[in-house]
């Protein structure tokens, strides 16, 4: 029983994989099985993830469960690089594994939408998961580069395959960005590589945090050049990925052309890769360069929180409201990333997991709605809480959520996160505070417009929800509702594994 | 009894728990008794509170650990002091009798459980405000009356007016919530805590530096400007009116707009300890009272003249507050939401019996056909026209002392006109809803029982409230600031002929209403023909002095444009840049054009890049090794 507990992580990270082999077992043609198949596969990883989170300790802020095991070398002169597989979670990568774990089940259940090619969808799908995964468990870099490779590569067909009309464009969009993100992940990498001589994650902490080492990396000028230029490109790459204004055009295009599930999956959980990059090879890796940009971090915040703001209050179509939304949540979670101490950080974490239900929810309505209505357009929408007001109650609950409102996750984050960053630079969190209202103000047109008002006769007759999409919304609702009302439960083992990043970067 | 302060929100919440999960379940009445029945328990409760209150003064405190930030743990639990023991029962019997009226003036409407449900929502959490021992955990439920008013300002939400109306209301309380924000945040900084005790501790100890305190104040008041309907942020408090006439009586008039009043109160220390603070809060008050007064005097519907009235009545507050008058200050919010529900059930009842009319001047005679609620309404008009005995007279004479003590002479001017335009906007509209001639097309319906009983109850408080400054050695007022270090109130003696003033100019400005529009005057026609004339005072009042048009061409659409504009360059420019760089991969990735080939071929070529590089990469350490 122990030595199970012990791989926990892994076998999270390898049972989508049961899934796929059943999904491949089944002929083409039993849609439902394959479907059924779908759902089922994404229940494993997620009670592997709950059965870890009973095991947690949570008073400890250094990494657990922690695997290491030799995998293959390459030999090059004298020398030799070894990979190894390194995986373990700690207070930071626990909540966004059940996150992750969680919304891919309702995801899952979304996807019972999905009317063509079953089963390649399922297959990609399950893939899709156990790389987002593996991003939230890897110890190494290598490891975490191969599965950020793997969510691109099954989001490009996921987009590219079962999208809208213009899905081909958006996925070679999707494409070109990540992809060059993906380079420059790998620059940053391998500058490490050739610095340090190996991709263990918790080698290098040790490395970058050693003041011998540092001191003497401090004479080489190389070698500062290229640390410098390694935590430059890996932070642009995560900044591609949550996405920093002005790198954010190809979400927005997915966020327009995925299909639903798929949207509630990169709005969800992919965005909050960058997120999670960014502190964990940002903040966490590179404690002296990270201070030397906390500012620009700053400034990119309210840059992406405003712009995201006013450009979410024109549009007309829902999918790019909440598009420019996420630029404006984003932003949130670079102001708590600048402001380098436990608030504000804890404060970026808890978006990262908040925003992930919230947007979650908003994407599975959108798909719902969009199955009735055949439009997400809100000039032709409203009155809608009149003939569905269970979809539309629930659709308000997530817009309030949205905008920030206490009692729900949303407002736990934002608090957070400006409480850090006031701390540190208090300018620019005051300018920042005037996005609360611009998103109360979007927020608000949309969700007014849509539920709000006379009904079209067009709409007399839409039918309100149905158990299989009360339970998936009542379930993302209820999580809002535990974290805000509750926010230790998530609190707690962020703040001590922060705790400990701080306490290592000495302030 | 204050052990168990924390079960008063709790029934409530149940309550809307209840009502929420078995909404379709509930039959009308079934949901009515619930939400009511839960509302009764917390204002006994309260009223137990309150008399324990009355014999032991020390604060009583309980809290839970909410979430830990470092080595600090912010708590949320309940206190009970002097004020919030008072609130707490003016909020709940409010409440109670809320819920009770609402079961007549609601009859046959679609979603009454769901209209239940957010006035049991509203209470739960108008009481967790009242009871919060921490900053934090009060701009939570700051934040939360404010979502339930605005869910119940649009719970008509198929009239496009009350969809306006919430969206108004939820932005400009929301500008005001922003300045609280900061407030919390700067203090918890300089503090270290949410807590109220340590931040008066540390205040009072000049651990702060003034400058910070005069900002922290003012952002406070920020915010209590935003909930209070305080101007410049005032004007989504008339438009709130096209909520349901109950919800109007309690969260427009009696309980959630004089949580601002309420806030700045319980800071109290906080504004003491800053004379520009002071002044602000003085102005703003002095000022808001006047200019709502003035645009009451023109108004046709009958509830905004009432809404009108209660933001020109918060502005009192602000000042007395201001003037350092805060048993004054508080003693207005207690007696003003008695005789201000009142008015607001009274009208109620009228449009109910009008069959939902609210222009004041389709209306007339009606005390003929409606004598019970028109001498209930004449009491509401009396009291809060200063006219003694009634309760009204005894706060805005305790305010006017304080303004007058703490010489500032203009804001004694300011108030006393204030006084002037109140007795006159609301004798005229007393006159032109209950005197004169009929003018209802329609046959009166009989108000139900279940309406009048509720506004009965309230005309006690009404009629005897006041009474409280008679107690023996300033009694009430030496209670309230016992154990709280606040000076009940500036030094002095009151002038002996301060009472003689307000009464005579109250007297005067009742003479007035009636030479217009009691002896029956003016005919309809006239008061229609009004507002015709657009350049004039009368088009300037009518209008609310133009605020709103200035938003919406300052704010609103700049903001507009600007959005318009951006959308426009994210579209054209920065995509524009992002498409060329893409058709240059396209191009040298192109060999077919279809999902299945040309995309993947891009993807094999970033990754064959990304290899090259990694290769690179790793024979370019050797020189470093």
């Amino acid at each position: 029983m122990m030595e199970i507990a012990k791989a926990l992580p892994t076998f999270i990270l390898f049972s989508p994989l049961i899934g796929v082999a059943v999904i491949l077992w089944l002929p083409r043609q039993k849609s439902q099985w394959i479907r059924m198949a779908g759902l089922l596969g994404t229940l494993p990883p997620l009670l592997f993830a709950f059965f870890l989170a009973c095991q947690f300790n949570f008073t400890r802020g250094a990494v657990q469960f922690r695997q290491d095991l030799p995998w293959f070398s390459i030999p090059l002169g004298q020398q030799k690089w070894n990979f190894s597989y390194q995986v373990g979670v700690d207070g930071l990568s626990l909540p966004l594994l059940m996150m992750t774990a969680i919304i891919v089940v309702l995801a899952a259940i979304a996807s019972f939408s999905i009317k063509k090619r079953e089963k390649g969808y399922f297959l990609l799908f399950l893939l899709l998961e156990m790389g987002m995964l593996g991003v939230f468990v890897a110890r190494n870099l290598f490891l975490f580069f191969i599965f950020f490779e793997v969510t691109l590569v099954t989001m490009f067909f996921l987009i590219g395959i079962w999208g809208l009309v213009n899905r081909e464009r958006a996925a070679n969009q999707f494409l070109l960005y990540n992809g060059a993100g993906s380079v420059l992940m790998l620059l940053g990498f391998i500058g490490l590589l050739t610095l340090f001589q190996t991709m263990d994650f918790d080698r290098l902490l040790g490395i970058m945090h050693d003041p011998q080492i540092m001191q003497m990396l401090a004479q080489n000028e190389m070698a500062q050049k290229v640390l410098m230029g390694a935590f430059l490109c890996i932070s642009l790459a995560f900044a591609i990925k949550l996405p920093v204004f002005p790198f954010h055009t190809w979400m927005l295009k997915v966020h327009t052309e995925a299909p639903p599930p798929v949207v509630m999956i990169h709005s969800g959980i992919l965005l909050k890769m960058g997120a999670y990059g960014l502190i964990r090879f940002g903040v966490e890796l590179f404690p002296t360069q990270v201070k030397e940009i906390a500012t620009i971090l700053a400034v990119l915040g309210l840059i992406n929180i405003l712009i995201g703001a006013a450009l979410a209050f024109v549009q007309k179509d829902l999918r790019r409201i909440l598009a420019y939304s996420s630029v404006s949540h984003m932003g949130i979670i670079l102001f708590g990333i600048a402001s380098l101490n436990v608030a504000g950080l804890s404060g970026a974490v808890f978006q990262a997991v908040s925003h992930g239900f919230i947007s979650a929810l908003l994407f599975f309505f959108i798909g719902r709605l969009y199955e009735r209505t055949r439009t997400t357009d809100i000039t032709e929408l409203g009155g809608l809480a009149s003939p569905m007001p269970v979809m539309t109650g629930i659709f308000l609950v997530g817009g309030l959520a949205l905008l920030g409102l206490p009692g729900l996750s949303g407002f736990i984050s934002e608090f957070l996160a400006f409480l850090g960053l006031f701390h540190t630079q208090p300018i620019i969190a005051a300018v920042g505070t005037l996005g609360l209202v611009l998103a109360a103000v979007y927020t608000l047109r949309a969700v007014l417009t849509v539920g709000f008002g006379p009904t079209d006769t067009r709409w007399r007759e839409l039918t309100d929800a149905r158990w299989t999409e009360t339970i998936p919304m009542l379930t993302m609702v209820g999580v809002i509702l535990l974290i805000g009302v509750w926010p230790a439960v998530l609190g707690d083992p962020i703040q001590t594994t922060l705790e400990q990043i701080m306490a290592r970067m000495g302030g | 009894m204050s052990d168990i302060a924390w079960l008063i929100p709790l029934f409530p919440l149940l309550a809307f728990l209840l009502l929420t999960m078995g909404a379709r379940r509930f039959s009308d009445g079934v949901a009515s008794l619930i939400a009511s029945g839960a509302v009764l328990i917390s204002a006994g409760l309260s009223v137990g509170v309150l008399i324990e209150k009355v014999s032991m003064v020390a604060p009583t405190t309980l809290r839970w650990r909410w979430l830990s930030l470092g080595d600090q743990s912010i708590s949320f639990g309940v206190e009970v002091n002097q004020l919030n023991a008072l609130m707490l029962v003016v909020v709940s019997v409010v409440s109670l009798l809320v819920h009770i009226y609402a079961r007549g003036y609601m009859a046959g409407d679609r979603r009454v459980p769901a209209f239940y449900a957010y006035l049991s929502l509203f209470t739960f959490s108008m009481l967790g405000l009242v009871l919060s021992p921490n900053l934090l955990q009060l701009y939570v439920f700051w934040e939360l009356v404010g979502v339930c008013s605005f869910l119940l300002i649009g719970f008509w939400y198929f009239k496009p007016e009350a969809k306006r109306a919430a969206r108004k209301a939820f932005i400009l309380t929301r500008i005001g919530d922003v300045g609280l924000f900061i407030a919390v945040i700067l203090i918890f900084w300089q503090v270290g805590s949410f807590d109220w005790g340590p931040i008066f501790t540390a205040v009072e100890a000049g651990k702060v530096a003034p400058e910070m305190i005069t900002l922290i104040a003012l952002l406070i008041f920020v915010g209590a400007v935003g909930k209070s309907g305080q101007f410049p942020l005032h004007s989504w408090l008339p438009d709130a009116m096209e909520g349901p006439t109950p919800v109007s009586a309690l969260i427009h008039a009696a309980t959630m707009v004089a949580a601002g009043v309420y806030l700045v109160a319980r800071a109290f220390p906080i504004f003491e300890a800053s004379d520009i603070a002071l002044d602000t809060v003085t102005y703003v008050g002095a000022f808001t009272a006047i200019f709502a007064a003035s645009v009451g005097l023109v108004q046709h519907d009958i509830k905004r003249v009432l809404a009108w009235s209660t933001v020109s009545q918060l502005g009192y507050m602000m000042l007395a507050l201001g003037s350092s008058g805060y048993v004054a200050g508080v003693f207005h919010l207690t007696t003003h939401a008695s005789f201000k529900a009142l008015l607001f059930l009274g009208a109620g009842a009228v449009i109910t019996a009008l069959h939902h009319e609210q222009d004041i001047r389709q209306m007339g005679g009606l005390w003929k056909t409606q004598r019970v609620v028109g001498w209930l309404f004449l009491l509401g008009c009396l009291a809060i026209a200063g006219i003694p005995p009634f309760s009204g007279f005894f706060s805005k004479e305790e305010i006017l002392t304080a303004a007058w003590l703490d010489g500032r002479i203009d804001v004694f001017i300011l108030g006393v006109i204030t006084a002037f335009l109140t007795a006159f906007y609301m004798f005229r509209l007393f006159f032109l809803v209950f005197m004169g001639g009929k003018k209802a097309k329609v046959e009166e319906t009989r108000v139900p029982r279940i309406m009048i009983w509720p506004i009965i109850v309230l005309a006690l408080p009404t009629v005897g409230a006041g009474f409280l400054a008679w107690l023996p050695e300033h009694g009430f007022s030496h209670w309230l600031t016992e154990g709280t270090g606040i000076a009940a109130g500036p030094e002095g003696e009151s002038p002996g002929w301060l009472p003689l003033l307000t009464v005579l100019i109250s007297v005067v400005g009742i003479g007035l209403a009636w030479l217009r529009y009691g002896r029956g005057r003016v005919n309809s026609a006239q008061v229609e023909a009004e507002p015709a004339k657009e350049f004039s005072i009368h088009g300037l009042l009518s209008h609310a002095y133009y605020v709103d048009d200035l938003y919406r061409w300052v704010f609103v659409k700049p903001y507009r444009w600007i959005s318009l504009a951006l959308t426009w360059l994210d579209r054209y420019v920065i995509a524009g840049l992002v498409k060329g760089i893409g058709l240059l991969f396209q191009n040298l990735g192109r060999i077919g054009s279809t999902m299945q080939n040309g995309q993947a071929q891009t993807y094999a070529l970033v990754s064959l890049l990304g290899l090259v590089i990694l290769i690179m990469g790793l024979s370019a350490g050797r020189w470093f090794g």
